[in-house]
């Protein structure tokens, strides 16, 4: 009877895996963010609001993830947006492999690429992709507990965007709360109430992102 | 929820080990589970049977460690151990935290012949 240590990670090979796609996007000069959210948070919503918002010399593709369908690509594609869509048929998040996968069809050069990952605030938040950081979309009608009781994904948000403020005056959601509750997890976490459907709050998203590319265009030129 | 794809990818690691030490039956598979992980131990048995047959874990019993959840607080620099995953130092207040424990999924060793 042979027993061998292993004292090898299982996901090890999904971080390896993410540390390949780094360098496809390192290569090709794209700032990724990694946008997740519960279903019906406004994804895809906060995704189009963005792209329409941003100055037009910045390029911009979406890498769309779905367990099927392609709803949400066509809609973006309807807005003038270069999209790629991933079907997991089965898994409730993106992994690494999966954005392999696609990377093939990717013609760059892109300066931005935002991952819609599928609706869920548990899974995606354990499988890097390749990232440069993670982005939570948390909406008002989902409760203002949320970032309490799902910790991992507001520990490693870098950027959390509140959405549907407009619905402020008629639902039971403390704003103040979440945000103690999104500092509990993650003391630098950049927040940003917004509202898709009003254009409320989108000036400071906008900024920051700015900011970013221009400083993620430096570390590549350099 | 996520223990299909995490197992998935144990059986295939466990498989590749055994492989490369030339252990055609594994018998038995040590992995220890962080608590930060939220894995189910029962959830990952039932789908590590599933996707077991045919395969060199076929016969193999799992064996489950679990690691508890630690934070490093940068503000007090000491290190706690906690029970439910709140970002929040337990002995001065601090939320500048870092989890020195808890987040592993790994394979300790397999046994086999």
């Amino acid at each position: 009877m042979k027993n061998v240590k292993v004292l090898k990670s299982v996901l090890v090979s999904n971080k390896e895996r993410a540390a390949e796609n780094r360098k496809f996007f390192d290569r090709i000069g794209a700032f990724v963010v990694n946008v997740i959210a519960s279903p019906g948070a406004g994804k895809t919503s906060f995704i189009g609001s963005v792209v329409a918002r941003l100055p037009k010399d910045y390029r911009v593709l979406v890498i769309e993830g779905d367990i099927r369908g392609q709803i949400d690509s066509e809609r973006l594609a309807q807005l003038g947006i270069d999209v790629v869509q991933i079907n997991t048929e089965t898994a409730c998040h993106l992994d690494a492999f999966m954005i392999a996968q696609v990377l093939p069809q990717i013609n760059g050069p892109y300066d931005l690429i935002l991952v819609e990952n599928v609706g869920n605030l548990v899974c995606p938040a354990e499988f890097e992709i390749g990232e440069d950081h993670k982005l939570a979309v948390l909406s008002t009608t989902e409760g203002d507990d949320k970032p309490y009781k799902y910790p991992l994904l507001f520990h490693l948000a870098k950027v959390v965007v509140i959405n549907k403020t407009d619905l402020l005056p008629h639902i039971d959601f403390d704003l103040k709360k979440a945000r103690a509750g999104i500092l509990q997890e993650n003391p630098c976490a950049l927040i940003y109430p917004v509202s898709s459907k009003t254009g409320d709050g989108y000036e400071a998203v906008i900024a920051h992102l700015v900011k970013e590319l221009d400083a993620s265009k430096k570390t590549h030129t350099s | 929820m996520h223990e299909y794809s995490v197992t998935k990818e144990l059986v295939e690691l466990c498989n590749r080990e055994a492989k490369q030490n030339d252990i055609k039956d594994i018998q038995r598979v040590r992995i220890t589970v962080g608590r930060f992980t939220g894995f189910s131990p029962e959830a990952i048995q039932f789908y590590f049977e599933y996707l077991c047959p045919g395969t060199r874990c076929e016969n193999a019993k799992l064996i489950f460690s679990e690691t508890p959840i630690k934070l490093l607080c940068r503000d007090c620099a000491q290190t706690s151990e906690i029970e439910q995953p709140v970002m929040v130092c337990p002995l001065c207040g601090g939320t500048n935290i870092e989890i020195t424990s808890g987040r592993e999924f790994y394979i300790e060793s397999i046994e086999g012949e």
